[in-house]
């Protein structure tokens, strides 16, 4: 299990120290500051074993925070456990930095003793943990009021507390997708695939037990076609059309949903806690839409010169506008001077990257823009350069797997209040993973 | 961050090395070089040229990145422009850049060798000594055939300025390092050693550096160097310290110079010109009387400098070795030091005693300190200063002193340091053996020592005491009395076990009389340890308590007992089981008069080099070096130390010995004192014999009575239990086999064997057998000292008739003097003439070698003997009469015609040799079985030898022709 949790800023100074174990000595401290921060590589590998301590770690904005362990632990949920920590730290004081670390350090070992008891992972769930870890300072809590919260942390639903009212019954549900892809420069993917999430934010009153609906392959397939004139007419919520049904190869979902009802009938519903909150994570690797294509084109016109030619097609319906989209060209580690033309969007040679960077603000769907590019190289160049991929990053307002969430119900036994009361928003938004082509 | 020079500040430079050391993180430093990098490349691939100061500034910027571990793989062009720069500053940066980030085979190298030697012939002195220092700090092969000419001119010219002569020598001394061949000879030599007598004191440091590594690899030749160091030496030594002003640091005349000196005169004998001799004494006795001086200073520097001088000359005088009077002074002087309050002066005291101890003039005063070393031992502070006494003491221990150190070192070792102790063990064992006059002591003082430090008692040690009490009939009787008394300590150590059980086993019997160590006393003694023991000295009182057996008949019964409880009798320690076995049934089968003999007391074992002092001579390594690297020296000095033991050590034993024996194997030792090899080897081996002894010791000597290979166990089992196992007859052959098909044939009667040996790869075989399967396992043994790689063996499958199915390998490949076995399984389809093959491939150092290799596979390897009696036999031989049925074949015997070997070939070959069939009992018959996955097959044969003619007749009857005739073929001429 987790033997301790260090927090260091960009110079290697410990800022926070939490030891659960008798087995992590001071010393590991050092170790890492040593080999992993002060070490002049390359290439880090996110966990490190150092005289058969084991140290995984991240680094958020310039504070590297690191779990250390000397057993052979589960590295995904020492990762998992990272990014929650971050996550609830963030929700507490904003920004990770230096200066928040110090301004609240108090507060971030009273968290770590809260979500970490004994090395196990406890709760870190912010709604609940802001129920009694409060900034506030002291405030004594009446004894119906501790016992309320024991019995709700140690209750059946641990996430949300009795009592919620809210004037307007809403809830959002933001369709966030991660488009990777990996394609070869005669436009041949070569690997793609979609990191999807539902983000969903719920003001409800009292203990709502939602339904919720999407056009996944399986669960339509498994209700067969007796229920498909059903489902048609529910599923009309965003009113897109095109695939009726997609394949997901992974689903992970929010404690709060029932995964026993989800292993029947394929149903997904749960109480959802109060607030915002990661309703599901899935993956798809088929019929995934690319919404850009990168064209590249690279010549190397005798000795010392090279051409670039760069074109981008957005490639969805021409009602759609694509935003903030950024193509990055690396260039040669021996360049010396880049002429640039483009007839869309800034176009800058960044020597600091060894790239050209080209921003375009806003791009409708079937459209297409195109930049040229000449470099100057140093001569005395024995080293062949490697040719790294061209990069690219966007904002769609579609989801390229073709998720479509079919439907969302809402009931509340008690208070009573029916589904079409609650008001009910739907987002979708496709992003850039690691979105490549190779030159 | 730096200050700006004047008119010279390169502010781009400054400017760029505070920005990086304000960077946040190492993302952001990367940025920010990748930014300037691509300024620095466009500002040099402009057409713009640049002027020399910027062009430095940049060579700057990228000197600085490089510095912080990036790679720089332009600007060497620019770099070498700035050497021909008039400017000092220019061509000082472009030197330095070229000394650290120019790699050797660039090709700018015949440019930067032209401008060097541009320089080297300039005026500007300061400019040769940049060019000077470039070479040197390059210092590669390409330099050193560049300018091995021009170099030692400038070091002898009249003309050159003294500067530049001290930076020239040290370059030569340099390229001198790389390649040695370009040593300067001839008309050099005389000019180079005059350097000696310069002006300039700094001239004549940097050549007596220079000198001393011509010397050492020509000595002759500069010979003549010893009087003008002399004479040096007794300019600086004798004079007064004004006319040195330079050079005189804290009241010390030239101190790096003398030591220099002194270091180079040790490369010599003393000198044989009596002048120059006592103008060198004359000196050493100024410098061991300028110690006794009182202190020009108080600083540190003060001392340190005059006593590194002093420690140099005693080093000399050491070297020298035939002034007694200075001996014994610089003796004195030590000994002062010996008590001095600073740690390092201690340490260096006692390292240089331990030489002088060595010498026969100085033996007597170092032992006038031994007060204070012991002294030393008990208070001292520093583990290595406690070290140096152990050594020291060692050193100085002679037959007067030798009880009382002994005593010391056993007291001390008591709470001596664990680092130390295995050494001081080492270092009692020998000395307690090469001063014993009386044996009784020297078995006291063994003893004492595994019961005080058991823990650091290696195996030689012990072994060392055995090999002495057996050898000397004298104190046999003492050291059973003392061992016994030993053991009845409540806890001893498992070393004194050992001792104690072997000791007991062989000479139990002189203590028997008296009632308090009566036999049945000393056996439940030594059982009472059984149980805290390793197996190993498990083995070993198994052996004494069989020796109980022979000594003492009157407690058989209860070692017996002991031998047949379950867990010897059954112990999962192969080496108990068999012990116990073995012993349990020798006690019972074996009468008074066998026992007496097999059991008998050991013979004395050879007289051979201690092994305890072989360990030694190997755990000796230079011991740390505080002022210099006197490595060599100390070596050649240890080694002299080491050799001068063992010879008093041979004179010693032999006046102890009755027959003077040539006890340690001097002869097989070179007395040689430069060639340490032969003494480093020798010991390994008589390491190994001693081990052998005493494990063969234990074991009854007649190993013919009581077998330990393998094979013979076998049959010592069927002996006991009845069990018919194959036994195999044939001895091994190991020698290098020529053609695989000759060993392979071999394998018709035995099924472990070598199949294959090159000087490359050894091949051995496993098989075992079982009806229509074989289990094929062959160990590869990779002997040379390369990785085989790709290694693979695949069946070449064109025989139907023999299946050879390999098992999938763990790894592919075999690293050097590693083996690796592969498993192959064989099915037997239908009877079979050839035998089947595998395809062996590997790469060694990138050449594929492929071979086949016949599995030796036979067809009577699937046989299974039937037993059968006579009547049986000969219905089924008469119903095997169809012609072709029957094979018949005449031959000569190709050995003399011995009953009892043609029954075991015909075993061994798998089928029954059956007895009282054939009317004629010189006659064999016999039946078998052979098994193939789709029918069996049984035969008959009949084998008649014919005495008077040595011939045989062979006649085989089975139900199919081919394998009538195949076992034929197999058998023919085997007899």
């Amino acid at each position: 299990m987790i033997g301790g949790v260090f927090m260091y800023n960009h110079k290697g100074e410990v800022l926070i120290s939490r030891i659960y174990r008798d087995d992590i000595g001071r010393n590991a401290v050092d170790a890492f500051r040593v080999n992993v921060i002060h070490v002049r590589q390359q290439v880090r590998f996110p966990v490190v074993n150092i005289a058969r301590t084991s140290f995984f770690y991240i680094k958020k904005s310039n504070i590297w925070i690191a779990v250390v362990t000397k057993e052979n632990i589960n590295a995904a949920m020492c990762f998992e456990f990272l990014n929650k920590a971050v996550e609830v730290m963030q929700s507490y004081f904003g920004k990770i930095s230096e200066e928040n670390i110090k301004n609240n350090f108090v507060l971030i070992y009273e968290l770590l003793d809260e979500i970490l008891d004994f090395g196990y992972p406890q709760n870190s769930d912010v709604g609940i943990l802001k129920t009694y870890i409060t900034q506030q300072g002291v405030k004594s809590q009446s004894k119906e009021e501790t016992s309320q919260i024991t019995n709700q942390v140690t209750g059946q639903i641990g996430w949300r507390r009795e009592g919620i009212k809210y004037r307007r019954n809403e809830l959002f549900l933001d369709v966030l997708e991660y488009v990777n892809l990996l394609m070869s420069p005669q436009g041949q993917v070569l690997s793609a695939h979609v990191a999807g999430k539902i983000v969903m934010k719920s003001y409800l009153s009292g203990m709502p037990e939602c339904k919720f609906g999407i056009n996944d392959k399986l669960t339509l397939d498994s209700k067969g076609k007796s229920s498909a004139s059903g489902t048609e007419s529910a599923g009309n919520l965003v009113g897109g059309s095109g695939k009726s049904s997609i394949a997901i190869d992974d689903i992970q979902f929010h404690q709060c949903v029932k995964l026993s009802k989800f292993e029947s009938d394929h149903s997904i519903s749960f109480i959802p806690p109060d607030g915002e909150f990661e309703l599901m994570k899935y993956r798809t690797t088929k019929d995934i839409n690319l919404p850009f294509r990168v064209i590249p084109l690279v010549k190397e016109t005798g000795k010392g010169k090279m051409e670039v030619k760069v074109i981008v097609k957005s490639n969805f319906k021409s009602t759609l506008i694509g935003q903030k989209i950024e193509v990055r060209i690396p260039t040669p580690p021996n360049t010396c001077g880049v002429q640039l033309i483009c007839i869309k969007g800034k176009a800058k040679y960044k020597a600091s990257d060894n790239a050209i960077v080209w921003k375009i603000k806003r791009m409708g769907g079937m459209k297409e823009s195109q930049l040229s590019a000449e470099i100057e190289l140093m001569s005395n160049e024995k080293k062949k350069w490697t040719r790294p991929p061209i990069s690219m990053s966007f904002e769609v307002p579609f989801a390229p797997s073709g998720f479509k969430v079919r439907y969302l119900k809402v009931f509340e036994p008690k208070l009573n209040y029916s589904d079409n009361e609650t008001i009910k928003w739907v987002r979708y938004i496709g992003r850039s993973g690691l979105y490549e082509t190779r030159c | 961050m730096t200050p700006p020079v004047k008119g010279d500040g390169m502010r781009g430079l400054s400017v760029f090395i505070s920005d990086i050391r304000n960077c946040k993180s190492r993302e952001a430093e990367i940025k920010r070089i990748n930014k300037e990098l691509a300024n620095i490349r466009t500002k040099f691939k402009g057409d713009k040229t640049l002027d020399g100061y910027q062009k430095k500034k940049y060579v700057c910027k990228l000197l600085f990145i490089f510095l912080l571990g990036h790679d720089i793989d332009f600007g060497q062009k620019e770099a070498v422009n700035l050497l021909v720069s008039n400017k000092y500053t220019e061509k000082q940066i472009g030197y330095l850049f070229i000394s650290v980030i120019l790699n050797h085979e660039s090709d700018l190298m015949r440019l930067i060798i032209q401008n060097i030697k541009n320089d080297l012939s300039s005026r500007n002195p300061i400019f040769i000594t940049l060019a000077l220092q470039c070479i040197a700090n390059i210092g590669n092969r390409e330099m050193a055939d560049a300018f091995a000419q021009d170099i030692p001119k400038l070091l002898v010219s009249g003309d050159t300025l003294d500067t530049v002569k001290q930076s020239a020598a040290l370059c030569l001394l340099k390229l001198i390092r790389t390649a040695p061949e370009l040593m300067p000879t001839g008309e050099w030599t005389t000019r180079i050693i005059h350097l000696l007598n310069d002006q300039h004191l700094g001239v004549v440091t940097a050549a007596c550096s220079l000198i001393d590594i011509l010397v050492k690899r020509n000595p002759e030749e500069y010979k003549a160097c010893v009087s003008l160091a002399v004479s040096r030496l007794s300019r600086i030594v004798t004079s007064t310290y004004t006319d040195f002003q330079d050079y005189t640091y804290y009241f010390v005349p030239a101190p790096w110079l003398s030591v220099k000196i002194l270091r180079l005169l040790q490369n010599y004998p003393p000198p044989e010109d009596p002048s120059i001799k006592s103008r060198l004494n004359e000196c050493l006795d100024t410098i061991l009387q300028k110690a006794q001086e009182a202190l020009k200073s108080k600083k540190l520097q003060h001392s340190n400098a005059k006593n590194a001088v002093l420690f140099e000359a005693i080093n000399l005088i050491i070297h020298i070795d035939s002034e007694p009077n200075l001996l014994v002074k610089a003796c004195n002087q030590l000994g002062n030091f010996l008590s001095h309050k600073d740690t390092n002066l201690r340490y260096l005291a006692l390292e240089s005693m331990c030489l002088l101890a060595t010498s026969e003039f100085s033996h007597e005063a170092v032992k006038k300190h031994q007060e204070t070393v012991i002294n030393a031992l008990k208070t001292e502070r520093d583990i290595s200063v406690r070290q140096r006494a152990v050594d020291l003491l060692y050193a100085m221990c002679d037959r007067t002193n030798a009880e009382e150190i002994v005593k010391e070192m056993l007291a001390y070792l008591e709470t001596a340091d664990y680092h130390i102790r295995e050494e001081m063990v080492l270092k009692v064992a020998i000395l307690a053996e090469k001063y014993a006059v009386d044996y009784t002591w020297y078995v006291d003082i063994m003893l004492n020592l595994i019961r005080i430090a058991g823990d650091y008692v290696s195996e030689e040690v012990w072994y060392r005491v055995i090999q002495i009490v057996v050898n000397r009939t004298d104190v046999q009787g003492y050291a059973a009395k003392t061992v016994f008394e030993a053991l009845q300590a409540p806890a001893c150590h498992e070393n004194m076990v050992k001792v104690g059980g072997y000791i007991l086993g062989e000479f139990g019997n002189l203590i028997a009389g008296d009632p308090r160590s009566s036999p049945l006393v000393q056996f439940e003694l030594l059982h009472s340890k059984y149980h805290l023991c390793s197996p190993q000295t498990r083995c070993l009182l198994l052996s004494t308590y069989v020796k109980f057996i022979n000594l003492f008949s009157e407690i058989k019964q209860q070692i017996q007992h002991v031998l047949k409880q379950e867990n010897n009798l059954k112990s999962s320690d192969v080496e108990i089981q068999q012990r116990s076995v073995e012993y349990l049934q020798l006690s019972m089968i074996a009468d008074a008069d066998v026992l007496a003999t097999v059991l008998e007391e050991m013979p004395s074992f050879p007289e051979r080099e201690s092994s305890i002092l072989s360990s030694i001579l190997q755990k000796k390594k230079p011991p740390m070096e505080t002022i210099g690297q006197k490595e060599e020296k100390i070596e050649k000095t240890t080694t002299n130390v080491q050799n001068g033991h063992e010879a008093k050590l041979g004179q010693v034993q032999s006046i102890a010995n009755v027959q003077p024996v040539d006890l340690i194997g001097l002869n097989s030792t070179p007395p040689s004192t430069k060639n340490h090899t032969p003494t480093a080897v020798t010991p390994v081996k008589s390491d190994q014999e001693a081990l052998l002894d005493i494990f063969g010791g234990p074991v009854p000597p007649p190993a013919q009575s009581v077998p330990v290979s393998n094979n013979n166990l076998d049959s010592l089992f069927s002996d006991t239990f009845g069990v018919p196992t194959q036994v195999v007859s044939e001895v091994s052959q190991f020698n290098p086999i020529l053609s695989i098909q000759d060993n392979h044939m071999q394998f018709i009667f035995t099924n472990v064997d070598t199949l294959f040996e090159n000087e490359a790869l050894k091949i051995f075989m496993k098989c075992e057998f079982k009806q229509n399967l074989a289990r094929l396992t062959l160990t590869f043994l990779n002997k040379t000292n390369f990785v085989f790689q790709n290694f693979s063996v695949e069946s070449t499958g064109n025989n139907d008739l023999v299946r050879v199915l390999p098992r999938a390998l763990d790894t592919n490949t075999i690293s050097s003097q590693f083996e690796v076995a592969q498993i192959l399984n064989v099915e037997c389809v239908n009877d079979f003439i050839e035998c089947p093959q595998v395809l062996v491939q590997f790469s060694c150092e990138g050449t594929q070698s492929r071979f086949e290799l016949n599995l030796p596979v036979f067809l009577n390897k699937f046989f299974d003997p039937v037993q059968m009696d006579s009547q049986t036999f000969f219905t089924r031989w008469k119903n095997l009469a169809n012609p072709g049925q029957e094979q018949q074949k005449i031959f000569k015997a190709n050995f003399p015609i011995d009953k009892e070997r043609n029954s075991q070939t015909l075993i061994n070959f798998g089928w029954s040799s059956l007895t009282g069939i054939d009317p004629n009992p010189e006659n064999f018959c016999g039946a078998g079985i052979i098994h193939t996955s789709t029918q069996q097959y049984g035969c008959l044969y009949r084998l008649e030898p014919n005495r008077q003619a040595q011939m045989y007749r062979l006649t085989i009857r089975s139900n199919k022709e081919s394998i009538s005739k195949r076992l034929v073929e197999l058998l023919d001429n085997q007899f």
